[in-house]
């Protein structure tokens, strides 16, 4: 009987063990929903929200400690290359870079045409 | 929208079932068997190409393109930022996949650094319209081609059709006529068309092996998914 107590305690254990310790990969926010919004229409007030979705990205993913999904902060550097806010490009791209090593020689390109461009 | 709640129901039992019908005796085979290329080359970035849009709808492509992108990273890829990749294809005037994609892609390793190219397209994005009832149907040809070799690692094709017509059997009369046609006006909205493209997205990229940030990388060789019928033969 004790057993039986022992092993279902044990279980409940295991089970409860296992929902906690399941995370989501990324946190992606609105990113989907803007950028279809982008899409639809390019105006002022889309490439606004566009630009705050990604900004929140980044601030979700490090509240629940959360790798800032690819692209991300790439996304973000392009717009400040965008509106000649070259530093701040620069410092996204190498963002991106710094969390993703695959993306080193892409960022690396676009690292070149903001210095050149500033 | 309320309508279209009412309806969900319906709709997915009515999807269902047209699933249960279109694959009569599915053959299963392996990841590894299948997709060989992908667990020996071990493609870790990919560069997620413009679709090509054969489709009558001349905003598919648009809209198509910003539903890849999530899934793909969530299988464990590094993937590319489309609006910013595509930005520069266009500047170095690609602004259709078609016009590549014959040739060596050795050229987005030298200068996107990507392992493998990811083509897209869009072969049915329409609504086809019977009597009374009509399909919705959105499918979605995909390729990951290597850019050391230029060769296909992976191949699939998603279709996902839904029945808009709400009707399901009865004797509609006419009210129920009246009740589909506005059924049918508001899911064929274009927002509704990405919601069933990421459905068959969803297909596709389940039997693509999974990527390096995923826990399971390398692990799938053994994942059994339904064998492809010849693409070109789905297409019409």
């Amino acid at each position: 009987m004790k057993m039986k107590l022992v092993s279902l305690l044990g279980f409940a254990i295991l089970l409860s063990g296992c929902a906690a310790t399941e995370k989501p990969m990324y946190e992606y926010g609105e990113y989907s929903e803007s950028f279809y919004a982008l899409k639809r229409d390019a105006g002022e007030e889309n490439a606004a929200k566009w630009k705050s979705s990604l900004e929140t990205i980044i601030t979700k993913s490090s509240e629940q400690s959360l790798r800032v999904p690819p692209g991300v902060y790439a996304n973000l550097g392009f717009i400040h290359l965008k509106a000649n806010d070259n530093n701040k490009a620069v410092e996204y791209f190498e963002l991106e870079k710094k969390i993703y090593p695959e993306a080193e020689v892409f960022m690396n390109n676009l690292i070149k045409k903001a210095n050149a461009q500033g | 929208m309320s309508v279209f709640k009412l309806l969900k129901p319906v709709l997915v039992t009515l999807f269902a079932s047209t699933m249960l019908t279109a694959c009569v005796a599915p053959t299963y085979v392996t990841k590894g068997s299948e997709f060989p290329g992908m667990y020996t080359e071990k493609p870790k970035s990919l560069l997620i190409m413009p679709p090509i849009n054969l489709s009558t709808a001349a905003d598919a492509k648009d809209y198509y393109s910003t539903t890849v992108e999530m899934p793909v990273a969530f299988h464990g890829y590094y993937t590319f930022p489309y609006e910013l990749t595509a930005e520069v294809l266009k500047e170095q005037g690609i602004y259709d996949s078609e016009l590549v994609y014959d040739i060596p892609l050795n050229k987005f390793q030298e200068y996107f650094g990507a392992d493998a190219v990811l083509f897209t397209k869009i072969v049915k994005w329409d609504t086809s319209y019977a009597v009374v009832a009509s399909n919705l149907t959105v499918s979605i040809e995909a390729e990951i081609k290597s850019t050391k070799t230029s060769e296909v690692l992976w191949s699939y094709t998603g279709t996902v059709v839904v029945d808009l017509s709400g009707n399901s059997g009865g004797g509609a009369g006419l009210v129920g006529l009246l009740a589909n046609a506005i059924v049918t006006a508001i899911n064929t909205a274009a927002a509704d068309y990405t919601t069933y493209a990421k459905q068959a997205n969803a297909r596709f990229i389940y039997s693509v092996p999974v990527g390096p940030y995923h826990p399971q990388y390398l692990k799938d060789q053994e994942v059994k998914i339904i064998q492809q019928q010849q693409p070109k033969q789905e297409t019409n």
